[in-house]
């Protein structure tokens, strides 16, 4: 991985570009417009109109690079590009046709120019055909080598299970520090398997742990108010406190209850709606007694440091190419599932004909299609100030900052108001253990739209790193009305079920079989940095007589 | 000639997608890109020109493309010169 430059700049333009650029102005490139052509790739080349092929105007050679002089439109090869402008004055630029990219014949080089960037990319926004299935996705392209390498990591972890089945399975206290079952207080299991990923995200868990929300200095509390951080607090000194008897978080739900009085009831909710109401609760809290209303700066509470990113959202206007963008803050993104495979009617398998549209639902091409370009239907036209008019337009999400912990919200529940009815989607979605969120970022969403366009570089993204790693997965199972929650964490590369009360050693085939409703993962460092914080630490305190009830089975 | 007619029937396009699809699955571009880092890094970016990275990258690039790359494509090119041949 390469460290992103963060004062990368426009390269300024040759003498020779100057002086064109003050003789002809934009006049030139809007006459080239129309010889540009633009494969479903994204490659865009210069198509002369009067022969198909292009050879040079000195020795009829049509191989290697060919050069298409902006002022006489003649061709050049690299060859004789320097005689050209040798033998007519001024005729400095040209435009490398396979490539659309401008050069200077004096100076033998490409040049730049962010006004013929635009032009082209305005031509080639409007040429571009909506991406069928056929074609393979960026995300998956980069992955594709990556993935490859995943086997090693496999026959590695096979090993290292087997060194752990060897362990006496009644050493239960060598269970990692931090794994205590919460009791199930009526339906709060959506709560229960949102508390225990929380409590082992490393950030939130070095946090808490170091009390820097101290419950005995708290303002809001000490007034008697409720505070969501103190009892949050409260979870995290009662699962870390070495006691493996399963503990009831009745306090924790207490205090929920007050904070969201419209779901305080025993009904069966939803963990992703409750993860936002715990992060928008201890958000309003700190917020308040940290006093700060910082407009442009980010939030310094907890909850956002933790969670929160920054989303951009690219609206162009499909007649001109003017594109406009907007960021906006997330402390999660949710996906829609991204095969056709969840559709109410089934496809038959014709005998001998391959379906081709079951192939398996994956993480990462969900997230291709949430950062997919979208053509926005005609009723819902956006402004474009460059034609100011309404026009039809699309839109392109990209990621611009990664949180410390990535939450991914897979939708699996669908809300019809039309046919006045929910369902939940139970297709199968196969999820990484390992994620590298580079192809998703602004940069490279922008950078793949665009090519390498010079404009598309302006970038302030810091150097940040886009490795993460799975600490926990909330499955669901069941249906809409009656299903039931579960968590699996990750700690020291061993995998961990926390149903309600009951934590079991897992296999990862299985959480690899499960079926994820909600998916954290945290940058790289913090993971690894978890992992020694953990071995570092008492495995169990002290030895307790094993109990029978509730608790390890 | 025939390089004439695999670019008048368009195949000339078309295997140089295949051939732009494999190199970027093997690694081969991204080991030029590195090259071109690293060339540029040692002369300095203002004394870099495209034809330089283009000279000093070609001979490499041409070694190190892949037996099966280059079995693919020679295979494509004959069954078009059969199929341009009848």
């Amino acid at each position: 991985m390469t460290t992103r430059n963060p004062l990368y700049t426009n390269p300024k333009p040759c003498k020779h570009l100057s002086d064109y650029k003050l003789k002809h102005g934009l006049n030139g490139y809007k006459c080239l417009q129309k010889c540009l052509k633009s494969t479903p790739n994204g490659r865009t080349s210069v198509e002369k109109l009067n022969t198909k092929i292009p050879n040079c105007s000195s020795c009829n050679g049509y191989q290697g690079r060919l050069y298409f002089c902006m002022i006489c439109s003649s061709i050049s090869c690299s060859d004789h590009s320097s005689m050209h402008t040798q033998s007519k004055n001024g005729h400095d630029i040209a435009v490398d046709i396979e490539r659309a990219e401008l050069y200077c014949c004096v100076c033998c080089d490409q040049v730049y120019d962010p006004d013929f960037d635009k032009a082209v990319m305005s031509k080639h926004i409007i040429d571009m055909p909506s991406t069928e299935n056929g074609v393979e996705s960026i995300g998956e392209r980069l992955c594709k080598r990556k993935r490859l390498d995943l086997g090693t990591d496999l026959v590695d972890s096979k090993k290292s299970r087997q060194l752990v089945l060897m362990k006496d399975p009644r050493a239960k206290s060598c269970y990692p520090f931090g794994l205590r079952g919460l009791n199930n207080l009526g339906n709060t299991c959506f709560m229960n398997s949102v508390l225990q990923a929380l409590v082992h995200a490393p950030p939130l868990r070095s946090y808490f742990l170091s009390n820097q929300h101290n419950p005995d200095t708290c303002r809001s509390r000490s007034a008697d108010r409720l505070c969501l951080s103190c009892d949050v607090s409260g979870i995290f000194s009662a699962i870390f406190s070495g006691n493996r008897t399963p503990f009831s978080p009745v306090q924790f739900l207490y205090s929920w209850w007050q904070h969201s009085a419209n779901l305080a009831c025993y009904e069966q909710q939803d963990a992703h709606e409750f993860f936002i109401a715990i992060l928008d609760g201890i958000h309003e809290k700190e917020a308040k007694r940290m006093n700060q209303q910082r407009e442009n700066g980010d939030c310094q509470c907890i909850a956002h440091r933790v969670f929160s990113g920054q989303l951009r959202s690219d609206v162009t206007c499909m007649t001109c190419g003017f594109t406009s963008t907007t960021y906006d803050p997330c402390v999660d993104i949710s996906l829609n599932l991204d095969s056709s495979n969840h559709s109410l009617t089934e496809v038959v398998n014709k005998p001998g004909k391959p379906n081709t549209s079951s192939s398996s639902s994956t993480l990462l091409g969900c997230l291709d299609l949430f950062t997919k370009p979208e053509k926005l239907g005609s009723d819902q036209k956006l402004y474009c100030q460059n034609c100011d008019e309404m026009r039809d337009s699309s839109k392109q999400l990209s990621i611009r900052r990664l949180p410390l912990v990535l939450c991914l919200h897979i939708k699996r529940f669908e809300h019809s108001l039309v046919r006045k009815m929910s369902r939940k989607i139970n297709s199968y979605l196969r999820f990484p253990f390992s994620l590298d969120m580079t192809p998703y970022l602004s940069s490279s969403i922008v950078r793949n739209r665009f090519g390498n366009r010079i404009f598309a570089f302006e970038s302030d993204e810091s150097d940040v790193s886009t490795e993460f790693e799975i600490f926990a997965v909330v499955t669901h199972s069941g249906t809409l009305e009656s299903g039931h929650y579960v968590t699996y964490l990750r700690l020291m590369d061993q995998w961990y079920k926390c149903d309600d009360a009951w934590i079991t050693e897992v296999d990862e085939g299985i959480v690899r079989a499960s079926q994820c409703y909600m998916v954290f993962y945290v940058q790289k460092r913090f993971y690894h940095k978890a992992n020694e914080n953990l071995s570092c630490l008492p495995i169990s305190p002290q030895r307790e007589p094993f109990h029978s009830i509730a608790g390890f089975c | 000639m025939l390089g004439y007619w695999l670019i008048e029937s368009g195949e000339k396009e078309r295997l140089m997608e295949l051939l732009r699809e494999r190199l970027i699955e093997c690694g081969w571009r991204d080991e030029m890109k590195a090259l071109c880092r690293s060339f540029t890094k040692k002369k300095g970016r203002e004394n870099v020109t495209v034809d330089d990275l283009v000279q000093v990258i070609t001979p490499k690039g041409r070694a190190s493309v892949p037996d099966s790359v280059k079995a693919e494509l020679l295979q494509r090119i004959r069954s078009f010169l059969a199929s341009a041949a009848l």
